[in-house]
Parts: structure tokens; C-alpha cells; sequence
């Protein structure tokens, strides 16, 4: 019957439209209340779940990632890409892909990617002659390929709930991350030379240089965030620390196009979208502590395996509950709320902890694509002026390929443990 | 500008300014310690500890910040497919169901601070009911601003939906 109060709140006020956050302090809530226990174990619980010493990555990252696009890396990184890729067939979608995956390199959002790439590439796709919905579609798809290059929000919020190193945790997104670029960019070309879609002409190895040189020192952030973590000298905090001091000396005397005014402004606002995760994540511990007090992640792992106790099964219909959460949900209340009972079962299949959270993330990136909640597509829609029906539409391929590299990354375990295991020790 | 609009304003200015001192000293105790660790043969052990407490004081102060942003992110499929008097009903039992949660946890959050006063920090040697207090404060921003929405709406300065930052 408690149960029964913490799935209805959470399901009815998150029908409502309240915030996720407070839905699931509402349903904890519910629940407390429902089964006489005393309130005080939702401060205590909020507390233990905030003070955790990897989430303090998160603002550091985001704030990197801000003072990186308030310096004018944007641009920066759109003519690299361009000039690398953008002489091929629908060479503005491939610009786009590649962007994409650079600017995985820096940010660790994908709504950020899709926000900052699109508002550039989108205009520009359309004063080109691509279609619109074609242009908001690529934008969206090839958003999420940021999340699984380094550095990585939702990796940083697996790492801090399965204790799982953060830096594997990066580096365990990297080729799964490249693999959905480039599946990609192969869609890409193949619409385009069905649709005829222009291309620019190859502008020439100088340029293609000279690009290089001009995003050097935002491209040297990725490798800088990896090294460090690579090599054990800092700790994924002091990375991210050293990488958004990083960003603000290139952007301010470097670039010389991050004014000073400026900078108090995306502190602030960095350290608010910090709060937002980290206040979700409080709210998420006192409703994962009810799950697993109610011993919720041991049912559904017997629940399974009274079914199947077959791997591969297993690994389908993990994946096709995380899709249709990931619909629904957002990626990091999804993950906070349901990674660890699925990691449970995961690894009573004999899945690899660092497999199934390679696997789970990108799954739930997909989310962030697919009607009716996908925050990219809305994001890509709105700066392409374009209601949501024709960009889905548009985006089925681009998803259709990312869904073949998720049956491969769950199925293939050394696409996501090669690079760790080869370059960390476990 | 009605005068709950110009207090909700103020507050907002307020916790933004307190938020961002909050992040510089995070920046600052970690910076410290990269550095120590880095250039001297030292390496202090105040500063994760610092950090950490800044951490749980960032999510504290900005709870109400998010809500006023929307950085608190909300599903609002079935909103958008009302009609906008049913939304804007939906939005107001959000915001005072917000409300009535952060209200229901001033008490037990003051509980869990006074627990706190028992325990010293293990390095900076704090009192750790001011630590343990950062839940409350979490609590009374979130029922601040979320107050100050519903009269907003009531009073209709305030159509109850988040004020997304501006691009830049």
C-alpha cells in the first residue's frame, strides 16, 4: 500500500507538470507519511545524496563548457569542422556531425551542444538550401554524441552512484561516442546524395591548418580534461577546476573574446544549472533509499530472471525499458531512479559494471531525441522555427543509426571497456 | 511592477550574488589545493571538505533560483495539450504543491540541522549544524520562491512558467 502512495504521487504530479525533482520529494513524501516513518529522513537523506565528493565535477565542467562558448569557440569550432569535413556531399550536415562531436570534447550537456551548434548551423543549413526540418534534425541527433565524449554530466552522475571512476567512466564513452558520429555523418551523406544536397568546395589544406590552429587551444581542453584524469595526477574535481580556469584564460587573453563584464554572469548562472542536477539528485537519494529499503531492485532482478536468465535477453529488455523511460524522462532522474536496480541485474547476468553503464547512458541519450519529451528535438525545433512533427519525422534515420551503435556498444563489451582497460588500471 | 514581482526580483538578485560567492570560494579551495599539490610538498586537507560544504550550499541557495529559471526541469506535455485556462490551473497546483513540500520540510530539516550541532567537521573543525543547515536553506528558498510564484499567479503578475535566461 506505501508503495502504492509513492508510485501514484510520483506518476500524478509528474503528470501535472510539477518539477521532476520535487515530484520525487513529493512520492518520498507520500510514502514517509503513509508508513508512519519519521520526516526527518528527507533532510538526512538530501544531504548524504548532495555530499558527494565526485559531484562537485559537475559545476566545474559546466562552467568550462560556458566560459569556453561565451569565448567565441563556437564559430571557432564549426571552421575546423567545416574545413575538414564540409567539401564532402551535404557538407554542412557533416560539419555539423563533426561540430558536434568537438564540442562533445568541451561541453557536457547535450542540450548545451544542441543549443549553442544549432543556433549557428541551423540558420546557416537553411540560407543554404538544406530543409529546415532536415537541418533541426542533424542538430538534435548529433547533440548526443556529447554526453559520451569526454567530459560527461550524466557519466559523472554513474560514477557517483555505482562508484564506478569517473575517468573510466569517460573514457568508456569515447568510441561508443565516435561510432554514433560517424554512423552519422554516413546517413547524412547517403540523404544527401539521394536529395542532392549541395557541397562547399575544398577549401584547401591551408585552411583546413589555419582552422586547426585557430580551435588549437578549445580541441586542447578535451585532451587536457582526459590527460589529466588519464595520468591519476588530479582528481576529476580538480580537473574540471583546472579545465574551466582553463577556459577562462583561453577565452579572456587568448581568444580575446570572453569580456571580463561577462564572466561573473556565467558563474552564476553555471552554479544555478549546477543546482538544478544537484537538487534533483537530493530529492532522487530519498526516493532511491525508499526503493531499496523496499528491497525494489532485488524484485525486479527476480522478476527477470523467473523469466529469462539469458544475457542477451537480459541486455534487450534492459534496453528497451531505458527507451521507453527515456521517453519519458529525463536523462538524469532516469538514471538517478533506475540505474542502480538495473545494475543489480545486470550484474547478476554477469554483465560488466562498466558494459552496462556504457550502455544505459547512451540508451537514455536517445531519450533526449524521441517524441513526446525529447529536449533536443524541442530545443533544435525552436531555433529552426518549425512545429515538432516534421522534425521528428526528419530524425528517424539519424535515430535508426543511433540505435544500430547502442545494439553494438550492448553487445559488443570492448567497444566501451577496450580504452579503459587498456589505458587506466581497473 | 507590482511589489511581488520587485520582491521576487530583489531575492532572485540576492541568491545570485550569494550563489556566485559561494561557487568562487569552491573554485578558489579547490584551485588551492591543485596548486599545493602541484608546487609545494604540502597538500592540505581543509579544502575538499570546504568544497564539499560550498557544494551542498550551491544546491541550497539555487534551489529557488532553478525553479524561477527552470532549471528544475518539469514534463510539460500534458500542459502544452490544454487549454491555457487548464494550464495555467496545473501550473498553479505545481507551484503550490512545490510550496507545500518545502513548507513540510522547514520542521524536520530544523531537526536534522540541531542533530548537526553534535558533530564537529573532521578538518576545518565546523560545527556541523551550520553544514547540516544548508537542507534548510534549500527548504526555504525553494518555499520562497515558489510562494511568491502562486501569489504572483493569483494576482496575476505571473503566468506561473519559468523565465528561461535570455540567450546570449
Amino acid at each position: 500500500m506505501e508503495l502504492f502512495w509513492l508510485f501514484g504521487t510520483f506518476l500524478i504530479t509528474l503528470a501535472l507538470g510539477v518539477p521532476v525533482a520535487i515530484c520525487l520529494g513529493l512520492a518520498s513524501l507520500a510514502y514517509i507519511v503513509a508508513s508512519g516513518m519519521p520526516l526527518v529522513i528527507i533532510p538526512q537523506r538530501m544531504f548524504a545524496g548532495i555530499d558527494v565528493f565526485v559531484l562537485l565535477c559537475i559545476p566545474g565542467f559546466i562552467l568550462a563548457g560556458n566560459l569556453m562558448n561565451g569565448g567565441g569557440i563556437t564559430e571557432r569550432i564549426i571552421r575546423f569542422a567545416n574545413a575538414l569535413v564540409g567539401w564532402m556531399r551535404g557538407g554542412l550536415g557533416m560539419t555539423n556531425v563533426a561540430g558536434s562531436m568537438l564540442f562533445g570534447g568541451i561541453s557536457g550537456t547535450a542540450v548545451a551542444d544542441a543549443a549553442s551548434l544549432g543556433s549557428v548551423l541551423i540558420p546557416g543549413m537553411k540560407k543554404s538550401g538544406y530543409p529546415a526540418d532536415f537541418s533541426a534534425a542533424i542538430t538534435a541527433a548529433s547533440s548526443t554524441v556529447g554526453p559520451m565524449i569526454p567530459p560527461s554530466v550524466p557519466m559523472i552522475i554513474v560514477g557517483a552512484l555505482s562508484g564506478i571512476s569517473v575517468g573510466q567512466m569517460f573514457l568508456a564513452g569515447a568510441i561508443p561516442g565516435i561510432l554514433m558520429g560517424v554512423g552519422m555523418m554516413v546517413v547524412c551523406y547517403i540523404i544527401s546524395v539521394r536529395r542532392n544536397f549541395p557541397r562547399q568546395e575544398w577549401k584547401g589544406a591551408r585552411e583546413l591548418v589555419a582552422s586547426f590552429f585557430s580551435a588549437f587551444w578549445a580541441i586542447a581542453m578535451t585532451a587536457l580534461i582526459v590527460g589529466g584524469l588519464m595520468s591519476g595526477v588530479a582528481t576529476p574535481t580538480e580537473t574540471a577546476i583546472v579545465a574551466a580556469i582553463y577556459a577562462f584564460v583561453v577565452g579572456a587573453f587568448v581568444y580575446r573574446e570572453l569580456p571580463i563584464a561577462r564572466v561573473p554572469k556565467i558563474v552564476i548562472d553555471s552554479a544555478v544549472s549546477s543546482a538544478g542536477i544537484l537538487a534533483l539528485v537530493g530529492f532522487a537519494n530519498v526516493f532511491g533509499s525508499i526503493l531499496s529499503a523496499e528491497r525494489i531492485p532485488q524484485m525486479i532482478v527476480s522478476a527477470v530472471l523467473s523469466i529469462t536468465d539469458n544475457k542477451f535477453l537480459v541486455i534487450l529488455l534492459i534496453n528497451l525499458l531505458l527507451l521507453f523511460v527515456g521517453m519519458f524522462m529525463e536523462t538524469i532522474a532516469a538514471l538517478i531512479i533506475l540505474f542502480v536496480p538495473l545494475l543489480t541485474l545486470a550484474q547478476a547476468v554477469g554483465i560488466d559494471p562498466l558494459h552496462f553503464a556504457t550502455f544505459a547512458v547512451l540508451n537514455l541519450m536517445l531519450g533526449l531525441t524521441t517524441p513526446p519529451v525529447g529536449v533536443c528535438l524541442f530545443v533544435c525545433a525552436n531555433i529552426a522555427r518549425l512545429p515538432l512533427l516534421p522534425v521528428v519525422k526528419a530524425i528517424m534515420p539519424f535515430l535508426l543509426s543511433n540505435i544500430i551503435v547502442l545494439l553494438l556498444v550492448s553487445y559488443i563489451p570492448a567497444i566501451s571497456t577496450w580504452l579503459p582497460t587498456t589505458l587506466m588500471a581497473r | 511592477m507590482t511589489a511581488v514581482t520587485r520582491i521576487a526580483d530583489i531575492l532572485d538578485m540576492l541568491c545570485r550574488i550569494a550563489i556566485g560567492a559561494v561557487f568562487a570560494v569552491l573554485i578558489a579551495a579547490v584551485a588551492i589545493q591543485v596548486y599545493a599539490r602541484t608546487f609545494t610538498s604540502s597538500s592540505p586537507i581543509w579544502t575538499e571538505e570546504l568544497a564539499r560544504f560550498m557544494l551542498l550550499y550551491m544546491a541550497a541557495i539555487g534551489a529557488g533560483l532553478c525553479l524561477r529559471s527552470g532549471d528544475l526541469v518539469n514534463v510539460d506535455i500534458i500542459q502544452d495539450a490544454m487549454s491555457e485556462r487548464i494550464a495555467w490551473w496545473m501550473r498553479l497546483i505545481s507551484t503550490i504543491l512545490t510550496a507545500g513540500l518545502a513548507a513540510l520540510m522547514i520542521a524536520p530539516a530544523w531537526r536534522f540541522t540541531s542533530i548537526g550541532a553534535m558533530q564537529t567537521s573532521p578538518s576545518l573543525r565546523w560545527s556541523m549544524d551550520m553544514i547540516h543547515a544548508s537542507v534548510l536553506v534549500l527548504a526555504i528558498t525553494l518555499l520562497v520562491f515558489s510562494l511568491l510564484r502562486a501569489i504572483g499567479m493569483l494576482a496575476g503578475t505571473d503566468d506561473g512558467r519559468a523565465q528561461f535566461a535570455e540567450e546570449e
